[in-house]
């Protein structure tokens, strides 16, 4: 059943989507702006049984730092070209759009696409993931998978290939010489793909989260997190930021919790565990996400800043990665060579 | 084994590995030790005792945490780990917050052997203390504080030689006063425990000092500790006694030594010898420059090494190059200056000396005298001789406290002073005796007529009588003593005669 979505929704889906974020996944912001128009609205959001599974998908997502975004703006149509090498590529239009990725600012990249094309509530991940290897069509290796992407003074590359982390890297290297930020289009799938390999409803449930969010936003901690069906890990004062010796991009953050617990933090691009006590509370997948304790802002991972007063909620983890152990272990943290924190998910 | 291992005792013992408290309880103790590799290796149940892992812990914050809270979790009270002291605050907090005492430690064999002696190898323990001591012994010590420092270093304890009074000497630490109050005195060996401190001490066994004791010391010693430590203060009792004994021997000898050197030297009034002056330099003596000479003499019989030994350490703290020695009866010392001190601190170190003396009285039946400032080898002797001239007057000058400098006298005092001794006033008497004859009054008018420069007039006016009579008394008294009053000589020793007679009175 199709819904349709009106333009007042869209402050609650940007929220949902940037709890689905996990800490990273990138600020909504730019695309709230980019979807401001009211010539966008209103939007229907077609479930993947409305559709024929033999229609041809596509998913766009922005790639690469997503604070770059804010700065160098992106173009009217950032993923024409790349929707149109595509579709060279593949010899036949296509119809449909997924979300790459279903967590932060890429959980509405789709709706920037409604207007030519059926926009479909699955996505590929269900939470943000820093790697494109990571894409749940790529992990559970469906055939055919072609991705285009921006490399930079409107060139456009079409990579081809069966093994997902040369799509990840060749991709990154592609975002980086486009000059750290640009479009990913993955095609060369259908709808019915979608239905095994992909999670499902990720838009709505943001939008669940979202306006449950908007809703409870000044309630006690605790309600809050019961209100958005998840649960309250801890909260406290930040008191130490530990970059990790081998990998620059991990930080230990230490927070002095309520009545002298010592609460962890440990993000890479999001945030992918936490613990009380020494005890690890929640890991990913299971999407971790820290408030401002005042204003209850959503934090990114590099928001955790000392003497920050923040307070973490769990949610549970997209259904699709805990049911197979060789899906699991793309997203737990020893997928980032992180040991000892997997498990509590 | 009914003893508990403690965590000061393990922190006092002397290679405890580099063990350090890095968080968590301060004054734990344990049922036992466990030594294992790595946390997985622990037994399931820690049973109140300290883990002991030899390998390095995880370098993450939060598998640091996680090996505190799993340790815990198991029953350890005490987690000792090689390179704990680099654990983050969370973790720190994480461990006193849990009541695990969180250790660092350089070497956890070693601190494993270290739990071995004082859980189950206490004789270990004790021998190894021996044999340190032993060790401390077989090595060259310049002195008493010298062995005090090596039987220290080598015990791994701070030693003290202590009397009632307080502590003589320390090597490797500082003995509290509240420990040094707890120490009874009496027993041989005794073992003394206080809040600030332990300490383990021996009566030293000496002929020339009574009541001293030896005792090795630390915070936190366990009794294991403390009789162990006992016996190695029984076994450095000896050496010690020996020692005190030997420096002395030592010091005596050495004062007799620079006595000697010094009569030499005075011997020669000033004239060069280059022997004399090879043997002063060896004692550190100079000649050149600017010296302030004193004499320390007793107006009684007394000690003079003892007073030497006073008098020594008193001038320590005179900020200038000083000597001293035993010389007759008393010490004899100066100052020396390179360059011409200025008047104010030359008064500056005469009052010092001035305390110098008034402190001596305190335990000494002294009186002092000072020289005026004199430069090179001449000038050293002259400052001498005016110290021991002071020094001379100064015994019978109670109203002076005993104490004379030769730039307050007159010249005639000094002359006194040279006439007034033992050998020259029955002289004097025997030399004047005739006169008795014509009673009193020819003695005195001999005196006044040679203090007036033999004038008859002066005399006559100064002692209310008639030229004539005066003229008349001096030619008797000329007549009986047989003098010639004309030989300037004659009429100098007679002056003196008089003078010398009359202040004995």
């Amino acid at each position: 059943m199709a819904t349709v979505l009106e333009h007042t929704q869209l402050p609650a889906l940007a929220r949902g989507f940037s709890l689905l974020g996990s800490g990273g996944g990138g600020s909504t912001t730019m695309l709230e702006l980019a979807l401001a128009g009211d010539e966008h609205w209103p939007l229907t959001l077609h479930e993947l049984d409305d559709l024929d599974p033999a229609l041809p998908c596509l998913g766009a997502a922005f790639v690469g730092s997503t604070m770059l975004l804010g700065e160098r703006l992106p173009g009217e149509a950032p993923f024409a070209r790349l929707i149109a090498a595509a579709e060279r590529w593949l010899g036949h239009p296509v119809p449909v759009v997924c979300s790459l990725e279903g967590g932060g600012l890429n959980g509405l990249t789709p709706f920037t696409l409604a207007a030519d094309r059926l926009v479909v509530d699955a996505d590929l991940t269900g939470r943000a993931v820093p790697g494109l290897d990571q894409m749940s069509l790529l992990v559970d290796r469906v055939p055919g998978v072609v991705a285009a992407c921006d490399t930079g003074a409107g060139g456009v590359m079409l990579a081809e290939t069966g093994r997902p982390i040369d799509l990840e890297r060749v991709i990154r290297a592609a975002t980086i010489q486009a000059g750290g930020v640009g479009g990913t289009v993955f095609a060369g799938f259908t709808v019915g793909d979608l239905v095994e390999h992909s999670v499902h409803g990720g838009t709505l449930r943001a939008l669940e989260l979202g306006t449950a969010f908007l809703h409870a936003a000044s309630a006690p901690l605790g309600e809050l997190a019961t209100a958005l069906g998840g649960r309250l890990l801890g909260h406290g004062r930040i008191s130490a930021v530990e970059p990790d010796a081998r990998d620059p991009h991990v930080n230990a953050i230490g927070i002095d919790g309520e009545g002298g617990r010592v609460h962890r933090i440990i993000t890479r691009s999001e945030t992918l565990a936490f613990m009380t006590d020494g005890r690890v509370e929640a890991s990913a997948p299971t999407i971790i996400v820290a408030l401002d304790t005042v204003s209850r802002d959503i934090l990114e991972v590099t928001d955790l800043t000392l003497a920050r007063n923040v307070a973490v909620l769990e949610l549970p983890a997209p259904a699709w990665w805990t049911q197979r152990p060789e899906r699991l272990r793309h997203v737990v943290p020893s997928a980032y060579g992180l040991a000892d924190l997997d498990g509590a998910a | 084994m009914s003893d508990e291992l403690r965590l000061s005792a393990l922190l006092a013992h002397p290679s405890n590995g580099g063990l350090r408290v890095v968080a968590g309880p301060t004054d734990a103790s344990w049922a036992d030790v466990v030594i294992e590799t790595t946390e997985a290796e622990l037994p399931g149940r820690g049973e109140r005792r300290i883990a002991i892992l030899t390998a390095p812990p995880p370098s993450t914050p939060w598998q640091q945490d996680a090996l505190v809270r799993r340790t815990r979790d198991r029953g350890f009270l005490a987690l000792a780990v090689p390179g704990a002291d680099g654990f983050g605050s969370g973790t720190r907090s994480l461990a006193a917050r849990l009541g695990l005492s969180l250790l660092h430690v350089d070497k956890p064999m070693q601190l494993a052997k270290a739990c071995w002696h004082l859980l189950e190898a206490r004789d270990a323990l004790t021998l190894g203390y021996v044999r340190k001591v032993a060790q401390s012994i077989e090595y060259h010590a310049d002195g008493l504080p010298d062995l005090l420092r090596h039987l220290s270093s080598s015990v791994g304890h701070g030693i003290a030689l202590v009397d009632s009074e307080g502590v003589l000497l320390e090597a490797g630490g500082h003995l509290e006063s509240a420990v040094h109050a707890a120490i009874d005195f009496a027993p041989w060996v005794d073992l003394a425990r206080a809040d600030t401190g332990t300490a383990a001490s021996v009566r030293v066994d000496s002929p020339s000092r009574e009541g001293l004791r030896i005792a090795f010391f630390g915070d936190g010693l366990s009794d294991p500790q403390l009789s162990a430590l006992a016996v190695a203060a029984e076994v450095a009792m000896p050496a010690v006694a020996a020692r005190i004994l030997i420096d002395e021997v030592a010091e005596v000898s050495d004062a007799s030594v620079s006595s000697a050197v010094l009569r030499d030297f005075m011997d020669l009034r000033g004239a060069p010898d280059t022997d004399v002056e090879r043997r002063m330099l060896e004692r550190g003596w100079r000649t050149a420059g600017y010296h302030l000479a004193f004499r320390v003499i007793g107006r009684a019989r007394l000690d003079t090494f003892q007073l030497l030994r006073f008098v020594t350490r008193e001038l320590g703290a005179i900020p200038a190059d000083s000597h001293a020695t035993t010389s007759g009866r008393g010490v004899t010392g100066w100052l020396t200056f390179a360059e011409p001190p200025p008047a104010q601190q030359v008064e500056a170190h005469i009052t010092a000396l001035r305390s110098l003396h008034v402190a001596a009285r305190r335990d000494f039946n002294v009186a002092t005298g000072v020289g005026s400032l004199e430069s090179g080898s001449a000038g050293l002797t002259e400052s001498l001789s005016e110290a021991a001239d002071a020094a001379r007057i100064a015994v019978d000058r109670s109203a002076t406290g005993w104490f004379v400098r030769v730039d307050g006298l007159g010249l005639e005092q000094l002359l006194l002073a040279w006439t007034g001794n033992d050998t020259f006033v029955p002289a004097a008497r025997s030399l004047l005796a005739p006169l008795q004859e014509g009673g009193d009054e020819l003695f005195e008018t001999l005196s006044a007529y040679l203090d007036h420069e033999s004038g008859i007039a002066a005399t006559a006016a100064a002692l209310g009588l008639h030229r004539n009579t005066v003229s008349t008394r001096v030619q008797r008294a000329q007549q009986l003593l047989g003098v010639d009053m004309a030989d300037p000589e004659a009429r100098l020793a007679l002056h003196l005669a008089c003078r010398a007679v009359r202040e004995s009175g």
